[in-house]
């Protein structure tokens, strides 16, 4: 597919706790999510995402349950716990700030400088 | 997380884990069949459909075990996971497990036994309250600086001392003592009322000594061992308060000491372990002789003074004594003291740290051989590490399997060892080193357990670091590619470089044992002076009661000296005041001058003295220079004489004979410690005796006769040709026909102190030996299993080589150089590490030099032809490949 990225080292666990935040989840409609809010632009191994969630849990930022997934699937779904959603709003205004940051610096003309 | 919560998931983990682990399988293969769902929606076959799924997924269990690693308790149960595959696999190949267990157990055992030595002797602290508070302060009397205090001097010390709490004394002799059993010679202990309690606790029953105590006019009191009251009194409480006879007067029993005490005095102090009877000075000290020094002085410091402080007190305290009194000028009194622990071990600390050193040797050897072993396997175990990878494990997880394994391997060689070092112990102990025997309980206590854990996981983690490493990397391609039978040693480098490491390090080893070897027959060669064969001794103590006077002792002696005489097989009878190497009684020594000499010179030459009954150079096989020995009439109503050695002939009157020369010295003619000065003439020049040590010559001699110095206490000599207890027969029998309660002690052979001279030495090098023959053993094995891998390795190539037209002595020629030049080599590095280390050990060394070119040479030629032999049958295995068969298995 033309104009997909792999994804920054270490935002992995952003995009994760953002696609949840938008609601409970199991892993692959985290995959599928992650796809849809990123326009199709960020791709993400699908086996890694698991490692990913495991460690998410294990830090408290989700928790998950078994539940029943659209298809009638026995699935694990995951939502954020209060401490997921302060680590998210911390996460993305650092990351915006980031954003921001070098988004200016590469907008710099020579004659700016 | 908090601690609790890490803990809780840990467990949760570990109990809960095959739930765990199906929850997790089945989330994965949830999201496959999803994705399958999506795949097979959009047109695709449901079969192609999963197939894609489970492409796009990757692979499954690297993911899974990434899935792990973030589970709380992972690492404990990757742990349990590991160390229950390592037991599998040495299950598996028990061969390999036993080698490994039994080197390692060997190593690590030999350090767990010189280990509880070390620790009891050197590093636990004496069995005495506050002991690192307790220093021994030595006096100096001329050149002796390790010397006795006189009386005044401990009183003058105590009264000006800031620095120390307490100053005790003793002095020992012997006595007898008449319990409810027989008479009994014992070591008499004479001590300040304060000396015991600086020692022990407190009693086992009744009372030490009070304060004043140890003054002219205060009860005839004593204080016993637990042995002798057991011995001498059948254990019986009652005693306390009631009297007994000791050396014929009445002494009160006031006390008896805890079963384990025993006196903890440095070499050279004259004062044994085994004083069994203490009794105080009834004499004031400040009222002795400020020039005859004999107490044993043992301080405590006050709290935070260190031995510095109290040194500099002491020594200023000296300068001014030596103002005060012309004795101690001339005596030049100095003062040194010194902790009471340091100076006990002091003899044998340098033997112990080298025997430590040693034992270090050998668990690197052994460390060495099992890397060898482990790299051996870690050919064939890269193939499963490689598959391993494959299926994605990371390279740390597959170190850390590997360590693991290690450590199991360490810490099953380190119960092994146990078990050797408890043996190895026992063997130890049964020997009686000396300077340890004193020390109470060696033992494999807590420490020393720990000492041995730590040390095989230490193992664990030196011998299996470099295989593991080793195995974890190379090319996963490479290594499945190769059928799994051919796959080249893991770095042969590496191989030949541990190889040359053991052999050098057991050559350094072998180095030493060979200059301790060397060392302990040139002690067996040393001519004493005398002629220890055939000669039996025994002790026997006055009782003051019945002999009193010069002429009561000189008669029992004279006339037992008869009757011994008369005894079949006797060739000839003597006593003397000290047996040479019999540390057992305070020594007697003071200054000497030929008579007339200016002031200046008088009080620079020190001897020993000895009195001694005519016939005793003849008995002790002594070598007479000049004149004659003491006769009959040599006594106190004729001219007084003396016998002198060739060292004190050379010293006062250097390039004539002393013969009717007259020589300023100190006796005693009117009765014990009764000392004069005098001139007595020089009939004799004897050779040097050497009296305190087989390796050092001592100080110069000057024998007395019995009459002009009467002790307590003699010794005699008996040269004889029957066999020892026949002879010990009637030495009971002729002196209880002469005072039935006069007991003997010490009957033994004069060569038993002879044994004893060399039993540090003797000691010290079964020990090396045992330690070189270890080491040469466990290299041998590692040449041997490293020449016998390479060969199998190589047989293709052997084959290759034998089919072309090589003959087979050629290829056993091409193995035996391939495989000796790492041992070469090793033997090489060894020499010179050896010749650097070597000069370490030189004070446990005698008669032979550190670099001695005999021991290098020999052992260079034994570790080659060990080497060499190691070597030979793989290389004539090799020569023996059969090609077809060989060419055929590939």
């Amino acid at each position: 597919v033309a104009g997909q990225a792999q994804i920054l080292p270490g935002t992995l666990d952003l995009l994760i706790l953002k696609a949840v935040s938008l609601g409970p989840l199991h892993g692959y409609g985290v995959l599928l999510r992650i796809e849809q809010i990123s326009h199709g632009a960020l791709l993400v191994e699908q086996g890694a995402l698991y490692p990913a969630l495991f460690r998410l849990v294990r830090k408290g930022l989700l928790k998950a349950n078994w539940g029943t997934s659209e298809n009638n699937r026995r699935a694990k779904f995951y939502e954020l716990t209060s401490a997921g959603k302060k680590r998210l709003r911390e996460e993305s205004e650092d990351w915006n700030r980031l954003a921001a940051a070098i988004a200016s610096a590469l907008k710099t003309r020579p004659e700016e400088v | 997380m908090s601690l609790y919560s890490n803990l809780q998931a840990m467990l949760a983990a570990l109990f809960r884990r095959s739930h765990a682990e199906n929850d997790m399988d089945e989330e994965l293969r949830a999201h496959i069949q999803n994705r399958a769902d999506d795949l097979s929606r959009s047109g695709l076959p449901r079969a192609e459909a999963e197939r894609r799924a489970r492409i796009e997924f990757g692979a499954p269990e690297k993911f899974k075990e990434e899935c792990r690693e973030q589970r709380g308790g992972f690492w404990l149960e990757t742990l349990w996971t590991d160390v229950r595959f390592g037991a599998r696999l040495l299950r598996k190949s028990p061969g390999f497990a036993a080698i490994a267990i039994v080197t390692l157990g060997l190593g690590i055992g030999a350090n767990t036994a010189i280990f509880s030595v070390v620790h009891a002797v050197l590093l636990r602290p004496l069995p005495y309250p506050n002991a690192n508070r307790l220093a021994i302060i030595w006096s100096q009397w001329g050149n002796e600086t390790r010397g006795p205090a006189s009386g005044p001097e401990l009183i003058e010390l105590r009264r000006r001392s800031r620095s120390f709490e307490e100053i005790g004394g003793i002095w020992t002799s012997l006595g007898t003592i008449m319990g409810t059993a027989e008479p009994e010679q014992v070591r008499l202990g004479f001590v300040t009322a304060n000396l015991l309690p600086l020692l022990a606790e407190k009693p086992e029953l009744g009372r030490f000594f009070a304060a004043g105590e140890d003054r002219r006019g205060a009860p005839a009191q004593m204080i016993l061992t637990d042995g002798l009251w057991r011995r001498q009194f059948g254990a019986n409480p009652e005693i306390i308060g009631k009297t007994a006879r000791l050396n014929g007067g009445e002494f009160t029993v006031i006390g008896v000491l805890p079963p384990d005490f025993r006196l903890l005095f440095p070499d050279g102090t004259n004062v044994m372990a085994d004083v069994q009877v203490y009794i105080t000075f009834l004499d004031d000290l400040e009222k002795r002789d400020r020039d005859t020094g004999f107490l044993r002085m043992i301080g405590r410091l006050h709290r935070g003074v260190t031995m510095q402080q109290a040194q500099s007190e002491s020594e200023m305290i000296a300068t001014q004594l030596r103002g005060e009194a012309k004795e101690y000028a001339e005596q030049s009194l100095h003062l040194t003291v010194a902790s009471l622990q340091g100076e006990d071990v002091r003899s044998a600390q340098p033997a112990l740290i080298s025997l430590f050193a040693a034992v270090g040797l050998v668990l690197l050897v052994s460390c060495a051989n099992i890397a060898n072993l482990l790299l051996a396997r870690a050919g064939n175990r890269s193939h499963e590490a490689a598959l391993r990878a494959a299926m994605g494990a990371h390279k740390g997880r597959i170190v850390r399997q590997l360590l693991t394994e290690n450590l199991l391997l360490g810490l099953l060689g380190g119960m092994a060892a146990l078990g050797i070092g408890w043996a190895a112990l026992k063997w130890i102990l049964a020997m009686q080193p000396p300077g340890i025997y004193r020390l109470i309980a060696v033992r494999l206590d807590a420490t020393v357990l720990a000492f041995t854990l730590l040390l095989s996981i230490f193992t664990g983690i030196l011998f299996g670091l470099a295989p593991a490493l080793s195995a974890a990397r190379g090319d996963l391609l490479e290594i499945l590619k190769e059928s799994g039978k051919t796959i080249t040693a893991a770095r042969p480098w590496l191989r030949q470089l541990l190889i040359v490491s053991e052999v050098s390090l057991g050559c350094v080893l072998l180095v030493g044992t060979g200059l301790m070897i060397r060392t302990f027959s040139s002690l067996l060669r040393v001519n004493p002076g005398f002629r220890p064969e055939n000669v039996a001794t025994f002790q026997i103590s006055f009782p003051w009661s019945h002999y009193g006077s010069a002429v009561s002792i000189n008669n029992f002696m004279r006339q037992l000296q008869t009757n011994l005489s008369a005894t079949p097989g006797t060739a000839s009878v003597s006593a003397v005041s000290h047996l040479p190497l019999d540390e057992g009684l305070g020594n007697w020594y003071s200054y000497y001058w030929p008579e007339g000499a200016p002031v200046q010179q008088q009080n620079t030459l020190m001897a020993d003295h000895r009195a001694v009954l005519p016939g005793y150079f003849r008995t002790m096989g002594a070598t007479l220079l000049e004149g004659r020995d003491f006769n009959d009439t040599d006594d106190a109503e004729h001219t007084h004489v003396a016998v002198v050695d060739d060292l004190l002939a050379a010293d006062a009157w250097p390039g004539q004979s002393p013969l009717g020369k007259k020589l300023s010295i100190e006796d005693s003619p009117s009765g014990p410690f009764q000392f004069i000065r005098e001139a007595v003439v020089v009939v004799g020049v004897v050779k040097h005796i050497q009296t305190h040590s087989l390796t050092s010559q001592g100080r110069a001699q000057v024998y007395v006769p019995e009459p002009l110095a009467p002790r307590p206490a003699t010794t005699f000599v008996v040269r004889t040709t029957v066999p020892f207890e026949t002879f010990a027969a009637y030495v009971r029998q002729e002196v209880r026909k002469l005072d039935k309660d006069m007991a003997i002690a010490n009957l033994r052979p004069e060569e038993d102190y002879v044994d004893i001279a060399r039993a540090q030495t003797r000691f010290v090098t079964i020990l090396a030996g045992a330690l070189g023959g270890l080491a040469l053993f466990l290299a041998c094995i590692g040449i041997y299993g490293v020449t016998s891998y390479s060969v199998a390795q190589r047989h293709r190539e052997i084959a290759i080589r034998l089919v072309v037209g090589a003959k087979f002595a050629d290829v056993r020629t091409m193995v035996l150089v391939q495989s000796g030049l790492p041992v070469a080599i090793g033997v090489f590095v060894g020499l010179l590490l050896a010749a650097a280390l070597t000069p370490l050990l030189s004070g446990l060394l005698f008669g032979v030099r550190p670099s001695d070119p005999i021991t290098f040479a020999a052992i260079s030629v034994i570790l080659g032809a060990v080497g060499i032999a190691a070597c030979y049958i793989p290389a004539r295995r090799a020569a023996k490949v059969d090609p077809i068969i060989a060419l055929r298995c590939e």
